[in-house]
């Protein structure tokens, strides 16, 4: 009797976990208004309770996973990101610190944390049910610090075949944490982000599961998720993806369906506070449209029209240069001051940031919407690993910002802020070319470009080379190839690892593919290499060719006075050009002389230096070491020209102003004084 | 009325000796120009063979000015492209209000320290000489009223700033918890932006208080001919709130009429195309006319203040 009654219990849980599994896809499938744009690795189906009293997240999590590898996989692993903000011993934290970073007066309702309650196998095709909560360990694969609860792994109870699903139950809970970094809450304003539990990257026969860093970000596998969040009513939410449904329930809640298809993750915010979402469609290109949504905050809604067009112009022109925006939707979060949580990326979905008093003409809030958007593409469509390659999204995405916002604004003024208000300064624009070369310029020589996130010198140097000196080598690589040629390379690279995860030699390949040779020369100097690239003009001389004196042959020839300049006059002129630093990149020279005449030379930039040597009826006016200005990487600027009559006015000019500034500085301090 | 009364004197006794005023202001040229020469040497070692000295005559290269930062030391640090026309005036603003001056190189400080006391010296020829019946400026008699005068100015300036950097950081102490509190508490930054604004007016409001108070001070000094320094302190007090809608009214007037100049002068310097020597001199003499004014504004308000105290006694 025992017997048939556990038969009958079994064959019943197996028919409840087909027709669960049966649903599962059916649901799906029919919530799916568009066909997915990618195979669909990691599927997330949440249901979702936010405890704002308790800043507690309650959930549920279906996780159905195929292995797309040719590897049979023993193992998951995944991430708990939130456990980065659960003590100050954490890695993220110990590195935050040491960056003086420090978390101070956090009391016991501050820190955050993820916790898995359950985790199991659903009964389907490939696996029986199976309880893996066992099974789970901590890991900890980039420092072994024991603290750190980031990373978990479970073993399977049978391996993972190639093309093979296989479907979990996840129960986790979540503590939403002072901000920190990124996501948490700040009062009654929610920015949710790495908070459930996710599963890693198996790529290259191995789990690529990092744990959290203090400067690292993200990297998943590409599906679809379906996520239903439950809060109070009063709460105005936004979310990665469609925003589907909206249903009020009689204890004072609602619950919120969002849905989003080929996405690798799945961030939400929620405030009380929000304005009315605004809400436009845009067809940025003929017959191509998405809808914009566009959270701001009260103090902010004067800057509606500025974030709205920031956000467009962004839609606009990287589907321009990096292939059409494939989604529907796209969220503009304007996050809480001292929410910690602007400037932030997620597929469709990334907050931006604004100053109450911005002014015309000043890049904020366009710049940080237009790259926030931007890493919708570099992170977001081209999937690259943000731990160990991060200058193939900053780098890509500062790039990228920078080139939409001057076509879309032009050049911005140098602005200043007194007593927080800013003030512009009309007559001082600021160019493309100086857009991350100071940073660059200071940290040059601290380390590679191609390091993982944690593995920089410092925070400065991780910002710098993994922002910075990436775009500035873009920058350098557009102008070295021509600008049509690069638009072609780069629009490729990007549609061709949409959905994918390129490593740096993909983006070598492309690059050499449409350049017609084989690019490591270039790529590996800034990539791979920390040397600084400087040419200069060192030296230029004209003076009338020497007469020939002494014995030539035997005859005595003696110096001719010549009274006048002849007509005739030859004056022999030098041009000295140097490489001051490491990097060698071929250079024109342009040497102009006083009738007018240009001499273009194109120096291969091997050796340290070279002389141009000219016999020319005019002397030299000037000499100009790349005057197209194409090695935007050129850390020193000023020394790539040389004329031979300085400019006396710019200086007297300069001086003049900062005179009267030192005037006036001792005239007003005299308030001190008699 | 009385304000208004007193403040044309002032303005006629000070006109009546625009060469002190001249003189004053060529002290001030004079010591300036000690540090632009070698800033001068600097822009033009930087830039001068270059082509960037040519985007420097047309206008400003912004580039250049961030190599030139990155490089810069001492001196060269105070070189950005916020001190022209109204950046000059309001980050001196922002120096003084939040004491960000001393954040500023060294020598700038030496110069600032050297140059307020040269003032405290000179306050004390400009009082002898508005204190005249028929007020002139004779060298001799200048120089006469600063050395007998300086020594006494001096420890009211000691005595001044002794008082105004206790009175700075007991409101420091008071507002810094405040606005830390604004600034980590907030949900929008504007309660803190309001807050800093309040603050930075008080403070501003405190220093202008205290350069009128002490303005009182040096006057009964010279009109009073009192050796104690001390006591003239607590009696300027006195006669400040005896009479404060007067003398508050006449420092606030002359003090309204010096922002009016400086915004003529931000708007007129704007207008001023510096891309040839034409414009760069036009643009250097308007700078010297405003530095003038504000000297000339300053003897004016010594000698509105005199014939205010002298009015009120």
């Amino acid at each position: 009797m025992k017997q048939i009654f556990v038969k009958e219990t079994r064959l019943l849980k197996k028919i409840l976990a087909l027709s669960f599994l049966f649903f599962l896809l059916l649901g799906l499938l029919c919530t799916s208004a568009q066909e997915p744009l990618c195979k669909q690795i990691a599927n997330y189906t949440m249901s979702v309770t936010l405890d704002t009293k308790k800043n507690l997240i309650k959930a549920s999590e279906i996780l159905s996973w195929t292995n797309d590898s040719e590897n049979s996989i023993d193992e998951l692993w995944f991430h708990l990101y939130w456990n980065a903000f659960q003590n100050n011993m954490s890695t993220f934290l110990t590195e935050a610190s040491r960056r003086g970073r420090r978390v101070t007066g956090f009391t016991k309702d501050d820190w955050g944390y993820c916790q898995v309650n359950s985790i199991k196998i659903i009964n389907n095709p490939y696996f029986e049910a199976y309880d893996l909560f066992p099974d789970m360990e901590f890991d900890q694969p980039d420092d072994e610090n024991l603290y750190d609860q980031t990373v978990f792994s479970a073993r399977l109870p049978h391996s993972l075949e190639p093309g093979q699903t296989i479907l979990l139950n996840i129960e986790f809970e979540s503590k939403v944490p002072r901000p920190i970094a990124r996501t948490g809450v700040y009062k009654d304003y929610y920015f949710i982000a790495q908070w459930f539990p996710k599963i890693g990257v198996f790529i290259e026969g191995k789990w690529n599961c990092h744990q959290y860093h203090a400067s690292s970000e993200y990297f998943a596998d590409y599906g679809t998720y379906d996520v239903k969040i439950t809060l109070p009513s009063s709460f105005i939410v936004g979310a990665t993806g469609e925003h589907r449904e909206k249903i009020n329930n009689e204890d004072g809640t609602t619950t919120h369906h969002f849905y989003q298809h080929s996405v690798h993750d799945f961030a939400w915010t929620a405030s009380p506070h929000f304005l009315p979402p605004y809400i436009e469609d845009y067809e940025f290109a003929p017959g191509k449209s998405t809808q914009i949504t566009l959270l701001l905050q009260p103090q902010h809604k004067k800057l509606k029209d500025r974030y709205m067009n920031a956000v467009k112009n962004a839609i606009k022109y990287c589907s321009l240069f990096y292939g059409d925006y494939p989604y529907t939707t796209s969220t503009c979060v304007d996050p809480a001051y001292n929410s910690g949580s602007g400037g932030m990326e997620y597929p469709t979905f990334f907050t931006g940031g604004a100053y109450f008093l911005t002014r015309k003409g000043i890049s904020s809030p366009e710049g940080v919407t237009i790259h926030e958007f931007g890493h919708g593409y570099f992170y977001g469509l081209v999937g690259s690993n943000e731990f160990e390659n991060p200058w193939m999204d900053e780098g890509f995405t500062s790039f990228l910002d920078t080139e939409v916002y001057y076509a879309a604004y032009g050049e911005p003024l140098y602005n200043m802020s007194y007593f927080g208000i800013p003030v512009t300064f009309k007559d001082v624009r600021i160019p493309i070319e100086s857009d991350g070369i100071s940073r660059h310029r200071q940290t040059y020589n601290m380390d590679i470009m191609q390091r993982f996130s944690w593995e920089f010198l410092e925070g400065g140097s991780y910002g710098a080379n993994s922002y910075s000196k990436a775009e500035l080598t873009l920058r350098t690589l557009k102008r070295f190839m021509g600008k049509e040629l690069f638009s072609k390379m780069i629009k490729a690279y990007s549609l061709r690892f949409w959905f994918k995860h390129p490593r740096p030699e993909d983006f070598y390949a492309v690059v050499s593919e449409f350049a017609g040779q084989d690019m490591s020369w270039f790529l590996d100097q800034f990539i791979y290499g920390s040397g600084k690239l400087d040419y200069s003009i060192d030296r230029i001389t004209s003076n009338k060719e020497r007469q020939p004196i002494g014995l030539f042959n035997g005859i005595y020839k003696e110096r001719e006075r010549k009274k006048e300049k002849t007509k005739d006059s030859v004056y022999r002129s030098e041009v000295t050009v140097r490489r001051l630093g490491e990097a060698k990149v071929p250079v024109d020279v342009l040497v102009v002389f006083e009738d007018g005449q240009e001499i273009r030379e194109v120096w291969d930039g091997l050796y340290r230096w070279k002389k141009y040597i000219y016999h020319r009826p005019s002397k030299i006016k000037k000499a100009v070491v790349d005057p197209e200005f194409k090695l935007v990487l050129d850390i020193n600027r000023t020394n790539n020209s040389k004329k031979m009559k300085p400019n006396r006015l710019a200086p007297l000019k300069w001086v003049s102003n900062w005179l009267g500034w030192l005037q006036h500085t001792l005239e007003f301090f005299t308030i001190f004084g008699g | 009325m009385k304000i208004i009364i007193n403040f044309f004197k002032g303005l006629k006794t000070t006109g009546k000796t625009t060469r002190m005023v001249l003189f004053l202001f060529i002290i001030n040229l004079l010591f300036s120009m000690l540090l632009a020469i070698p800033m001068y040497n600097s822009l033009k070692n930087s830039f001068g063979h270059s082509e960037v000295g040519e985007k420097m005559a047309e206008g400003f290269d912004y580039l250049w000015w961030q190599e030139f930062r990155d490089e810069a030391q001492g001196l060269e640090t105070t070189f950005t492209p916020s001190i022209i026309g109204k950046g000059a005036v309001l980050n001196n603003l922002v120096d003084l209000i939040q004491l960000r001056i001393f954040d500023s190189p060294p020598i700038i400080i030496i110069f600032v320290f050297f140059y307020i006391t040269l003032h405290t010296f000179l306050a004390g020829g400009i009082l002898s000489t508005f204190y005249q019946d028929n007020p002139k400026f004779t060298m001799k008699g200048f120089a006469k009223g600063a050395g007998s005068y300086f020594f006494r100015f001096f420890i009211l300036m000691l005595i001044s700033w002794v008082m105004l950097f206790t009175i700075t950081a007991v409101l420091g102490s008071v507002f810094s918890p405040i606005l830390d509190k604004a600034f980590d508490n907030s949900q929008t930054e504007v309660t803190p932006f309001y807050l800093v604004l309040l603050f930075s007016g008080i403070i501003f409001f405190i220093f202008l208080f205290f350069q009128m108070l002490f303005d009182y001070a040096r006057i009964k000094i010279v009109l009073e001919e009192r050796r104690n320094v001390l006591i003239f302190i607590p009696e300027a007090f006195s006669f400040v709130f005896k009479f404060p809608f007067s003398t508050l009214g006449l420092y606030f007037l002359i003090f309204l009429i010096s922002i009016v100049a400086t915004l003529v002068y931000i708007l007129l310097k704007d207008f001023i195309p510096q891309s040839s020597y034409l414009g760069v001199s036009l643009a250097f003499f308007l700078q010297q006319v405003f530095i003038f004014s504000v000297i000339w504004l300053r003897c004016c308000l010594y000698s509105s203040q005199m014939n205010l105290y002298r009015y009120l006694r």
